[in-house]
């Protein structure tokens, strides 16, 4: 569905990404999982057409996307759930799933999709009318992940939605993605959190300085003991203190 | 503190004081040729063309002092020179005062009106530039109204055909040429001067980011109101000698939208960045303007500075002497081609390891602890590693900060005791950049009490905190893009802590250039550099300030495992130089191998603190990092 | 000080109040675009003033009824705003330089409406302007009166068209988080020609108004410039009823100031106002 090939991002003459490939096919759910400042958001980022690739080929349903306008790739079927939610805070709710809704293809459902936005997240309903601005940090992460499935997105791409979250929060949340997932929506996962990722995706990549360094199953990559000490802090050769 | 430094040390006699002398000694000696035209016997029309050339090379460069250096562009310009206009006219012609004694009074009263609007609107924080340009713009219609509508002019206007002109030259004219010459010397002075001051330095990092160099110790509102003072000081004063010059002066002339135009054109043709800018930009607008008032036709000769203004800005954005620099570099050696992580900056460099640490340090790598230069803030080296007994240095009771509702910071309390290095962790939006925001300054704190070595920072302005001796790194690094990575580095040795004077800053600013593996970059712009680079440059501009607490936010990530374990060595020393370190920083192996003690915050609240071991194995930790289940 | 009549002072507080209308009708595609697109269009007046001498000389010229004019104007003005802005896009400029751009471009204009129709004064004389009607011991102009519902209505539609359509939601959602907005299929650069052209056409309707009330000159622009600002500046950027509001305010100030002391100090009650507002809320932008 998803295909990356040698993609390559630049901040300035900085390079963020460099030569990343990678696939998602119609249904997974894949993690990419690595530290900060590796180069996660600026994958998501591309993927969603935020930031503009400087080499590589990226195609979506056989589509190229890099031949595309930024606005146009909600059209293709992706939707984004930002890092740090960026909801639009001075506007309602409501008014935010709206603008969820705001390509062509999503626009007649509307209705219907809040009303399937309530469901899935009962504590939507009350607070339709309420500034975004005004929600907690876990409300807000439910508003921006069902603002993005109002677009009737094929691809959902999810940009550390652990991000500050009281842990019970996040339970319910993963909960709510693996849902999602179940439903028929392709999901892209970038998370610092690698222990909850791996355990609901079926396949991962680890990306470290703007290269994918890793890949495969869950299993196996916790197997691995890079893995292991670089992210889940497991090992026995941190150094005490002098 | 002053602000302006212009004597040498005696220490540094280098290119850079032969510089400043040379190009001081040009600007003195054109003056003195140019003194003797009036002796040449030319026809007055040459000394009246003159005149108005340097009448406008004055009225630019002054311009240019506040708003081509700090970005803050005035429209007001026209007022201030009016004011010294009327100044003159009224003193002269209704009292009766010497001309030339009306002089410093038109320069007094421009500069106290210039300083009434800078007092205002300087301190208001968001869009001060717009802000600014657009209430410059008022004023000049307000205070033509009030000239207009008071005995200063009431209507008719004022004649200074009675007043005598000083005689400095064989003739009129001459004395206008000359006096304008005068003025153009102290103005192109002051303009190089300042751009080679402290002052300039600050300004243009002003121009940059403003909150940034607020947060290293720039005292941004007293540069930009010292910088509007000189500026419209200088206005005044050719304000003075034109009214006599025109020798009838009416508010409807005086306070309009030409003089705001033309210097604005000059400056930004010519380039704003550069004190030489505006002469560029004024020898060939005045050039243009004679071609038009010659020929009468003074209205298409404003429609075509409105259209040079806008061709010079879509295509011609940093003036004539900006785009000669660019081409210069463009042909010029080209930085090396990095786009991969650089080779370990620091593997070449002889650190210590824990093995030979001795009582002396005197290598490359801890420049502040050499014996050089000492200053009040170098402390003396004290044994290796070893921290010293914590006396309190920075103590936070009960902050809280809020961002939109959303308590970012809640009720956080820790101290941090000197010569420590105190890890903060938390996972993502757990409140530590916030936490650093608030010591440095960056924000207000919404309650609570913070306190440096006793004094209160709550109230305290960000450069003053800075001056105190904290400094930091910003995350996501933020260099001032058009300052060269050793003036970046240079700023915070003046305005920090150190309070070095320039000369000495850029000695100190190449030492911790070197350190950083960035010596080879010092002459390059910021943008050139890649992440890497630029979060070495955050830590040499940081450590440059010789701080006592020195916040550090994520400066190892990205890093390879080789470059970790050379960062861990050289942090270490730092502490051992006697600076305090607060750590937030998310590669785990790094935290336990360097901190002393960590706190661990969660939703802005801290949920645990000790010694790292103990306190990662907590199970409270292990949740708000990993997730329950996985204690 | 002799203080007025009562009757005076009421029929200059309500001449205020219609002035203050103007400034509102003015001050609206300016906030708009300054608070939405974070553009400052200078040449939003000197466009006005365009379009009220170019309705000023079919008027009297051509015998065209002004508001007929508008037929020609308003398209005009539109273009020209969809214009500018494709300049702006097209040489991404920053917010600042856009304020030195539209400078020139203001310069340019005030030459040209110069060079055309000299710097006399000019009036419109139409059935409009004698037009007046009685509201008790008051008179209320037509022309005046006409300023006023074009304003009200223009900045309920404003109002109405940003909180209920699509097309005002992303703009607003546009304003807050750009990027954001166009991953959800915003097109952030139809949209800003688009209001760019809105602004610039209610410029020129604000044209007709001041030809119609007005008496005209080309150094009036940057007369209006200090005001109309302060009336954006107060009102809050990008607010539909703002401007209209805050044009009251000081309009009505700037009347009773009028007829208390001498006409000519009105230019410094705007500016008063303004320097209060910054100074009790600095934090307001």
């Amino acid at each position: 569905m998803l295909e990356l090939f040698g993609v390559e991002a630049r901040y300035g003459a900085a390079l963020a990404l460099s030569g990343v490939s990678l696939s998602i096919a119609a249904g997974e759910l894949v993690a990419v999982v690595g530290p900060n400042g590796a180069g996660k958001t600026t994958l998501i980022e591309t993927i969603a057409g935020i930031h503009r690739s400087s080499a590589g080929t990226m195609t979506f349903e056989g589509r190229d996307l890099t031949a595309l306008a930024p606005h146009r790739y909600c059209d293709a079927g992706i939707a984004i759930v930002p890092e740090g939610r960026r909801l639009f805070t001075t506007m309602t709710v409501r008014e935010n799933l709206e603008l969820g809704s705001y390509r062509r293809a999503a626009k007649p459902l509307r209705a219907a999709s809040i009303d399937k936005a309530c469901t899935m997240f009962p504590v939507l309903a009350t607070c339709l009318d309420r500034a975004a601005g005004t929600l907690s940090g876990g409300q807000q992460q439910m508003v921006a992940i069902a603002r993005a499935l109002m677009a009737q997105p094929r691809l959902l791409l999810l940009d550390e939605p652990s991000l500050g979250l009281a842990p019970i929060i996040v339970l319910e949340m993963f909960d709510i993605i693996r849902r999602v997932n179940d439903a028929g929506t392709a999901i892209l996962l970038v998370e610092q959190n690698v222990a909850m990722a791996l355990d609901i995706a079926s396949r991962a990549y680890v990306l470290e300085e703007g290269r994918i360094v890793a890949e495969g199953a869950p299993a196996a990559l916790r197997e691995q003991p890079h893995i292991r000490r670089a992210y889940l802090g497991i090992g026995d050769d941190v150094a005490a203190p002098a | 503190m002053s602000v302006i430094e212009l004597a040498d040390p005696p220490l540094r006699r280098d290119a850079r004081a032969a510089r400043t002398r040379n190009v001081t000694a040009l600007i003195a000696g054109a003056a003195v040729a140019l003194a003797f035209v009036p002796y040449l016997g030319l026809p007055p029309f040459y000394e009246s063309f003159l005149y108005l050339t340097f009448h406008w090379i004055v009225l630019a460069t002054s311009w240019n002092i506040l708003s081509g250096y700090s970005g803050y562009f005035s429209f007001g310009h026209g007022a201030f020179f009016g004011a010294g206009m009327y100044t003159t006219a009224t003193l002269a012609a209704k009292l009766d005062v010497p001309f030339l004694l009306t002089l410093p009074a038109a320069a007094f009263v421009a500069m106290t009106l210039g300083l009434a609007v800078g007092a205002v609107v300087f301190r208001v924080r968001r869009i001060r530039g717009e802000l600014f340009a657009l209430v410059t713009l008022a004023v000049t219609f307000v205070v033509g109204t009030v000239v207009l509508n008071t005995p200063i002019d009431g209507g008719p206007g004022v004649y200074l055909s009675g007043v005598p002109v000083p005689k400095l030259g064989p003739t009129a004219a001459s004395s206008f040429y000359l006096m304008a010459l005068a003025a153009m010397v102290v103005t192109l002075l002051a303009a190089y001067l300042i751009q080679r001051s402290k002052l300039g330095l600050g300004l243009f990092a002003i121009h940059d980011d403003e909150d940034v160099a607020e947060v290293l110790g720039v005292p941004t509102f007293r540069s930009k109101m010292i910088a509007l003072a000189v500026s419209c000081a200088l206005a005044g004063v050719a304000g003075g000698i034109h009214a006599l010059f025109v020798s009838y002066v009416t508010a409807g002339e005086t306070f309009t939208i030409t003089v705001p135009l033309t210097v604005v054109l000059m400056s930004v043709l010519g380039g704003t960045r550069h004190w030489a800018g505006p002469v560029v930009g004024a020898a060939i607008i005045t050039a243009l303007l004679y071609a038009f008032t010659a020929g009468n036709h003074p209205v298409a000769g404003r429609a075509v500075f409105g259209a040079l203004l806008i061709v010079v800005i879509l295509f011609l954005p940093d003036g004539v002497l900006g785009w000669r620099r660019k081409i210069a570099k463009a042909h010029g050696p080209k930085p090396t081609d990095d786009q991969l992580p650089p080779e370990s900056a620091f593997l070449d460099r002889r650190v210590p390891s824990a093995d030979e640490e001795s009582g002396t340090i005197e290598t490359v790598a801890t420049p502040a602890m050499a014996t050089g230069p000492s200053t009040a803030t170098t402390p003396a080296p004290t044994g290796p590693s070893m921290p010293r007994a914590g006396a309190d240095l920075l103590v936070a009771k009960h902050l809280r900060k809020s961002f939109s509702g959303v308590r970012a910071v809640d009720d956080v309390s820790l101290t941090i005791r000197e010569g420590e290095i105190l890890g903060l962790l938390g996972p993502n939006g757990s409140g530590k950049s916030t936490f650093i925001n608030l010591v440095s300054g960056h924000y207000l704190i919404d309650a609570g009490e913070l306190t440096f070595r006793g004094r209160d920072l709550a109230r305290s302005d960000a450069h003053v905190i800075a001056q105190l001796g904290i400094a930091r790194t910003y995350q996501i690094p933020r260099p001032f893009a058009h300052l060269t990575v050793l003036e970046n580095v240079a700023l915070t040795a003046m305005f920090g802590a150190a309070a070095l004077p320039r000369a000495e800053a850029e000695q100190e600013a190449e030492r911790w250039l070197d350190f950083t593996g960035l010596a080879a970059k010092r002459d390059a712009l910021p943008d050139d550099l890649n992440l890497h680079q630029r979060k070495f440059l955050e830590l040499a501009r940081a450590l440059a300030a010789r701080p006592r607490l020195l916040l550090l936010d994520e400066v190892l990530s990205g890093l390879t495992p080789g470059e970790i374990n050379e960062a861990i060595a050289l942090i270490r020393k730092i502490r051992d130089g006697g600076a305090t370190i607060v750590f937030v920083e998310h590669v785990m192996r790094a935290v336990l191998a360097l901190t002393d003690r960590v706190v661990v915050l969660d939703h802005g609240s801290v949920i645990a603190e000790g010694a790292p071991h103990e306190v990662m194995q907590r199970r409270e930790v292990v949740t708000a990092f990993l997730g329950a289940g996985h204690a | 000080m002799n203080l007025p009549s009562g009757t005076l002072l009421a029929q200059s507080a309500l001449s205020g109040l219609f002035v203050g209308a103007l400034y509102g009708l003015l001050g609206l595609g300016l906030s708009l675009s300054w608070g939405l697109l974070r553009q400052i269009n200078l040449a939003h007046f000197a466009l006005a003033f365009l379009a009220a001498y170019v309705c000023f000389q079919l008027s009297s010229v051509a015998h065209v009824d002004p508001l007929l004019t508008l037929a020609l104007i308003v398209p005009g003005c539109f273009a020209a705003g969809v214009a500018i802005q494709w300049l702006f896009a097209r040489f991404r400029i920053s917010p600042f330089n856009s304020l030195l751009v539209t400078f020139g471009l203001t310069v340019m204009l005030e030459s040209l409406i110069q060079g055309i129709w000299t710097a006399d004064f000019r009036r419109l004389e139409s059935t409009y302007g004698d037009a007046r009607f009685r509201l008790g011991p008051l008179y209320v102009p037509a022309p005046e009166l006409l300023t006023f519902i074009v304003a009200l209505a223009l900045s309920l539609a404003v109002w109405a068209i940003l909180k209920y359509t699509d097309a005002g939601r992303a703009l607003r959602a546009a304003a807050e988080d750009g990027p954001i907005a166009e991953a959800f299929g915003i097109d952030r650069k139809k949209l800003a020609l688009l209001l760019a052209g809105v602004s610039a056409a209610s410029a020129g309707i604000g044209g007709v108004c001041i030809a119609l009330s007005q008496t005209l000159a080309p150094s009036q622009i940057y007369a209006w410039i200090g005001v109309v600002f302060a009336a954006v500046m107060m009102g809050g950027l990008g607010r539909p009823f703002g401007p209209l509001v805050a044009g009251i305010v000081i309009g009505v100030s700037e009347a009773l100031t009028m007829a208390i002391t001498a006409p000519s100090w009105a230019p410094l009650v705007s500016f008063s106002l303004l320097l209060v507002v910054l100074l009790a809320r600095p934090g307001r932008f």
